[in-house]
């Protein structure tokens, strides 16, 4: 009885506190994800320094309860909604917030006619950097290894370029396009895929590169190579996002070689403005805001 | 008394979520458009829960709803993406989860293992197979039929109050369940296999036939979920469903705890339904963080559990 009254008050005071201020709900299925996090952690700043009140909801990955707590939202009538999903998937939330009208925002989310803005990293270019890297790294010829995630469009696209890349050099032969699953974080059953493949292709020099869609598989797949004893054949691993474990990977100089970091912190920033920009009555002209990507590798991956 | 404490615990715990809420949230919460958006944000869950209250009701378990309700998805939009007629995506999902369910009930009635088991295979099987048929991408756009999309967005105006076609659907399945089971041999029989397989066997209940019948309803009610998320979402995607089965299992769960000898009731899993979603509702617009609400959520379930069954514990 004690803890419902706790409970009570601190709902009570959590709920107390915002009366004047612009009140903002951020609502993602992908708050797990360190990209995601770092973004909203980004609009979070940003948001507190402008005195808004900023609710973020995560919704484990139901896509459908994105649309639900939009509803919500726009029942308890907030000021702006950004979200981090596929904008395609929650349009039915669009519209209800489009009648309702409240802005909504995409942060790293896809367009759609329906948001102001989405704020992202330009995915297609990523990947180029990354693809290109390898390939010119294996000197345009040697067997590589993907791994992909086409459920999930942001990342799709990443594939779609590195194929076209891969695809435009003759002597480099795709091996695989892994997608591996995703449930447990995506290191461990990429690196299971990766030592399958290993054992499948036992000749010193019969892998030259695994290309991976974002760390964690990239990640996977070192530690396959390495425990294969393979570390030395010098097959060169990439990935995308530079999360902090990729970056020390990176740091040591083995065959984990490049990344590239999307800054979610400014992508959280430049949300933060778009959002105060339409609050203000601004109008909004571009659809899609990029915000500048830097590859990481051996030479700055400590900074 | 303890029984009667026992069995009103729960519902008086729902009264006072329900009154905290309409405290707290004076203008938004007990409106009509916050109801019918909570009734509509439900109607998936609601219809998992019902049909999962089938096989509950006789002591099994389906723990492969949620990638079934993904499967059907995935199929429908496959054939929708085929050109072929909305009825056709419809019906073939549908079909997707009597089979389904039917392959439940075989390996747990006919095979002997298990039903913890048998559907956690199942579980990983229907998942691979919606990957597999849409090579892991989320089926959207122009693939998916306004019609079919459109039905999320429909409903039947009274007056300025539009209910939600979604809603509606939901109710019917949980109307139909509650006539099945409390209104039929069938369900009558299910219970007394709840009661004791063994003694049922032996009073001339076919229990194999019986308990194929119930997987394979609790098949196509997850399929059926399916299709409204499939057409809420106006997408389909290999894991969209997964979410449901654990909710689903929640509330029946709930449910359990308010009726009598504790064996699940179709209206009782649907106070537990509410329960969930009055919650999510609730303390969204309360602006509680999301974590501190699963945990919440969590301890509640635990707690109407608990009590009920201290005070049976008492009882005996």
């Amino acid at each position: 009885m004690k803890t419902l009254l706790k409970t009570a008050v601190s709902l009570f005071a959590f709920t107390a506190s915002s009366a004047l201020a612009e009140n903002v709900a951020v609502i993602t299925p992908y708050l797990a994800q360190p990209g995601t996090q770092m973004a909203i952690e980004g609009f979070e700043a940003s948001a507190s320094e402008k005195g808004w009140e900023v609710n973020v909801i995560d919704t484990a990955g139901d896509v459908a309860a994105v649309i639900s707590r939009i509803e919500d939202s726009i029942t308890q009538n907030v000021d702006a909604i950004v979200i981090a999903v596929d904008p395609a998937q929650v349009n039915v939330g669009l519209q209800s917030a489009k009648d309702a009208g409240i802005p909504v925002v995409g942060l790293d989310a896809g367009t759609d006619p329906l948001l102001v803005a989405n704020v992202t990293s330009n995915g297609y270019a990523m990947a180029a950097e990354t693809s290109v890297y390898i390939a010119n790294r294996i000197e345009g010829a040697g067997k590589v290894v993907m791994f992909v995630f086409d459920a999930f469009p942001p990342v799709q696209i990443r594939g779609v370029v590195a194929d076209a890349i891969f695809g435009n050099f003759p002597d480099i032969e795709v091996l695989d396009r892994v997608t591996p699953d995703v449930s447990d974080g995506g290191i461990a059953d990429s690196r299971a895929k990766m030592e399958a493949i290993l054992a499948a292709n036992p000749e010193p020099g019969s892998i030259a590169a695994v290309w991976a869609a974002w760390d964690q598989p990239a990640l996977g797949a070192l530690q396959a190579i390495e425990g294969a004893g393979r570390a030395g054949e010098g097959i060169v691993i990439t990935g995308i996002d530079a999360n902090p474990q990729a970056r020390d990977a990176i740091a040591l100089a083995g065959n984990f070689e490049a990344s590239i970091a999307q800054n979610f912190g400014a992508m959280g920033a430049a949300a933060a403005d778009v959002v105060a920009g339409v609050m203000s009555g601004t109008e909004q002209r571009a659809r899609v805001i990029y915000v500048p990507t830097k590859m990481v590798t051996a030479n700055n991956a400590g900074q | 008394m303890i029984q009667k404490l026992r069995q009103s615990g729960t519902l008086l715990g729902f009264v006072l979520i329900l009154l905290f809420f309409a405290l707290k949230l004076p203008d938004t919460f007990l409106t009509a458009r916050n109801l019918i958006n909570i009734s509509q944000q439900l109607s998936m869950l609601a219809v998992v829960a019902a049909t999962m209250t089938i096989v509950m009701v006789m002591n099994d378990f389906d723990l492969s709803v949620g990638s079934m309700a993904s499967l059907s998805g995935i199929v429908a939009a496959m054939i929708f993406t085929a050109g072929y007629p909305v009825w056709v995506g419809l019906s073939a999902g549908l079909l997707v989860g009597v089979l389904g369910g039917l392959f439940n009930g075989f390996l747990v009635s006919v095979v002997g293992i298990l039903p913890f088991v048998a559907t956690l295979g199942t579980l990983t099987v229907f998942s691979g197979m919606a990957f597999l048929l849409s090579d892991g991408k989320t089926i959207f756009g122009r693939d998916i039929p306004t019609s079919f999309s459109g039905f999320a967005r429909s409903g039947i105006e009274i007056g300025d109050i539009k209910i939600p076609m979604l809603t509606i659907t939901a109710g019917l399945v949980i109307f139909i369940c509650w006539c099945i089971l409390e209104h039929t041999n069938f369900g009558r029989r299910l219970y007394a296999i709840g009661g004791n397989k063994e003694a049922s066997h032996l009073a001339g209940i076919k229990v194999v036939r019986l308990r194929l019948i119930a997987f394979s309803l609790t098949g196509l009610g997850a399929a059926g979920a399916g299709l409204m998320y499939a057409a809420r979402v106006a997408s389909a995607n290999p894991t969209q469903g997964s979410g449901l089965m654990l909710d689903a299992i929640a509330a029946v769960f709930l449910g359990m705890t308010m009726s009598r000898r504790g064996e699940p009731k179709v209206i009782y899993t649907l106070v537990g339904v509410l329960i969930l979603g009055v919650l999510d509702n609730g303390m969204t617009q309360l602006r509680v963080d999301s974590y501190v609400r699963e945990i919440l959520v969590g301890l509640i379930v635990l707690a109407a559990v608990s009590v009920s069954s201290l005070s049976k514990r008492r009882q005996s």
